[in-house]
């Protein structure tokens, strides 16, 4: 079996993945583009939305392990994500409260807001092993899941249809929120010249914290998205937050369209690159991707910054 | 200057702390009901994705502990000292050597896993402290000179080509997709069940992954090669995510696996109907439905609160079993060189088979099982020699 036969299959399942990495890396983007700095935590705030929406799922399903269908499947599913966006937004909100906004009151060096991100994701990662078990914790099924329909000949089930379409409104929704409202207006005013939008009468603090919590909603609706086929554990943060990480940094650090744009590529690129060459390849792919775009175009592909760009 | 009453306190609890654990450790040694207390050790997976089988274990070997300690015929008590490898080999060394530096501890169970034992052996052998581990199963384990290494589970040369034999001559496979984790156990395992179905003629494909998350291409090229059965070689988290990532693709060969996956966390984390139908083989047998065992499984759930016994609680309390064996024949005295030079010599009739060892240090005679997943739960097929021939 080639490559080509496989093509669009493999172009399905990348897409999957990488609009999951495009929700992750938004917060990432978000956050470096009205602070200039990188949030390390960001990863445990996927996880702990992940886990918000799951139990939130598991509780409300019935327990004798039958699949429910009709309006019970759309109610569970907009539920858990209603759950994991709203313990994202909380956990991010914490993270700014105790890791962030006590060095930001004494300008700490940039130093200090990593070191003090690395301590709260270390945490947030221990707590969750001990509250939630060192175990992967399965999400039930809360749909029938299967061939939705074909593509090229290519199988979608329906399962990759609701995380893609989830994902991509959300993108959307965020992409108009930064160009369209008077919110987003603020971000962008702080994230081209924080000193003028204090001058321009712009609530600087306000901003960063609803900053927070933007990536934070997202985040944790993405994670209970990608525990739907990956499954929950307390370590699962690390490896999408490095790849929303890199998704972010390849379409261009602080730019909303890039974060998205990224995080599309990467999960196709992945795609792609397991399939040709052996899975364990993939990573590996990735961030030879990566390196090679930067090397061309260092500041990624869309170019810096959230004011400029979005 | 205002942290110097801050430092002060730290101080001072580090003194605390250490005289406590220096008064902690002088207290053990002599017991309650002054008979001798032999120290024995256990490394293994107590942490980390596939931990259940470390605790499978450790449970095992507390069941046994208990039982010698509660015999008033037994001239001797057995204290436990704990090492988690986390299963890694990296931390392996580090493991054993916390064993190895305790200097009451004359005997370990451990390591679990291939790649930690691996890791940790040249450090037993060199202390020449005795490890008997009830887990590991690659194949080279016994042929590098490590003098000081049992295990009392059949090695995968002889699970592998069982498998191989069942896949081919019951589930009449004609294409078999062998799939390893790229660790030393699974390329041990697939090792072995390729090179038998190869001489039986089943077309085979190979191919490995190291353990991700994220099995969606692996899942799509396994499919595309359109296999009757896929065998995977690793351990169960990753097999529940594969599973779960081939049912949401539609496979609709079988899916089969070896001990490392023989856990009710695999049907836990790949869901009931992902799990549905998937064949696991192991050198083990299942105690829990075995007649012969019932007295131990009895004596597990007292032990631990409930716990049902798992896959290598069996071996554990086998092989703690069996060291309780040498101790009693050694009678007073015993150090650790007396204990590795007697346990080559154990015949001790554990519940899962006859403890004794042929020359190499392989446990003699062992039988492989098959089980399926059946209603959400793992239930035995039986014994492979018996399900070839029927």
């Amino acid at each position: 079996m080639g490559f080509l036969d496989q093509f669009w299959q493999l172009t399905v399942d990348g897409l999957m993945v990488g609009s999951l990495y495009a929700v992750i890396a938004l917060g990432y983007t978000l956050v470096y583009g009205v602070l200039q700095l990188i949030n390390f935590a960001h990863s445990e705030v996927f996880m702990l939305g992940s886990f918000g929406g799951l139990f939130t799922a598991r509780a409300l399903l019935p327990g004798d392990g039958s699949v429910p269908g009709g309006l019970a499947s759309v109610g569970l599913v907009a539920l858990g994500l209603g759950a994991g966006a709203v313990c994202g937004g909380l956990a991010a909100f914490t993270l700014e409260r105790v890791a962030y906004r006590p060095l930001r009151r004494r300008s700490a060096p940039r130093l200090a807001y990593l070191i003090s991100a690395i301590g709260a994701s270390l945490f947030a990662v221990n707590l969750a092993g001990k509250e939630f078990g060192r175990q992967n914790v399965d999400l039930p099924d809360l749909f029938h899941n299967g061939t939705a329909f074909r593509l090229f000949g290519a199988a979608v089930s329906t399962q990759s249809l609701v995380i893609f379409a989830v994902a991509v409104a959300m993108l959307v929704s965020l992409d108009r929120l930064v160009a369209g409202t008077r919110l987003g207006q603020g971000i962008r005013a702080v994230a081209q010249d924080a000193d003028t939008a204090v001058l321009m009468g712009v609530n600087v603090e306000q901003i960063i914290i609803v900053t927070f919590v933007v990536g934070g909603l997202l985040a944790g609706a993405g994670g209970f998205l990608y525990a739907m086929t990956f499954n929950a554990s307390y370590s699962m943060g690390f490896v999408p937050g490095v790849k929303a990480f890199t998704a972010a940094v390849l379409g261009g650090i602080g730019n909303v369209r890039g974060a998205m744009l990224g995080g599309l590529l990467l999960g196709l690129v992945e795609s792609y690159g397991g399939y040709l060459f052996q899975a364990s390849y993939k990573d590996v792919i990735a961030f030879l991707v990566l390196v090679a775009i930067l090397m061309i175009r260092p500041s990624g592909l869309l170019g810096e910054r959230l004011g400029r760009a979005a | 200057m205002r942290r110097r009453p801050f430092l002060g306190t730290v101080a001072l609890a580090a003194a605390v702390a250490l005289s406590a654990a220096a008064c902690g450790s002088s207290g053990g040694g002599g017991s309650s009901s002054g008979k001798e207390t032999i120290t024995i050790g256990f490394q293994g997976v107590l942490s980390g994705d596939n931990q259940q089988l470390g605790l499978n274990a450790l449970y095992g070997m507390r069941t046994a502990i208990a039982e010698v300690n509660a015999d008033t015929s037994s001239p001797f008590e057995l204290k436990l000292v704990e090492s988690d490898d986390a299963g890694s080999p990296d931390q392996g060394p580090t493991a054993a050597q916390k064993l190895i530096d305790n200097s009451k501890v004359l005997a370990v169970v451990g390591p679990m896993f291939s790649g930690a034992t691996k890791a940790s052996e040249p450090a037993y052998t060199q202390a020449g402290l005795l490890s008997v581990s009830p887990s590991a199963t690659n194949p080279s384990l016994t042929k590098l000179g490590f003098r000081t290494f049992y295990r009392v589970i059949a090695p995968d040369t002889v699970q592998g080509k069982a498998a191989a034999d069942y896949v081919s001559d019951v589930l009449k496979a004609r294409k078999v997709f062998s799939l390893d984790d790229k660790s030393d156990y699974g390329t041990g395992l697939s090792a072995a069940l390729e090179a038998e179905l190869r001489a039986r003629g089943t077309a085979v494909t190979h191919d490995g992954i190291n353990p991700t998350k994220d099995y969606t291409s692996e899942a799509t090229k396994i499919i595309a090669a359109a296999p009757d059965v896929l065998y995977y070689s690793g351990y169960y988290a990753e097999l529940a995510l594969l599973s779960k990532a081939l049912k949401e693709k539609g496979f609709t060969g079988k899916i089969a696996s070896g001990d490392g996956s023989l856990d009710p966390q695999y049907v836990a984390q790949a869901g009931k109907s992902a799990a549905e139908g998937t064949y696991l083989t192991c050198p083990c047998g299942d105690a829990n439905s075995d007649p012969k065992a019932a007295a131990f499984v009895a004596s597990f759930k007292k032990v631990n609160k409930g716990a049902k016994p798992g896959t290598y609680s069996g071996e554990a309390y086998d092989a703690t079993m069996a060291l309780a064996d040498v101790f009693k024949k050694l009678g007073k005295g015993a150090d650790r060189e007396s204990v590795v030079k007697a346990f080559a010599d154990v015949d001790f009739q554990g519940i899962t088979k006859t403890v004794a060892f042929d020359s190499t240090g392989e446990v003699k005679g062992s039988n492989v099982f098959v089980y399926q997943v059946k209603n959400g739960a793992i239930s035995v097929l039986g014994n492979t020699v018996d399900l070839l021939k029927s």
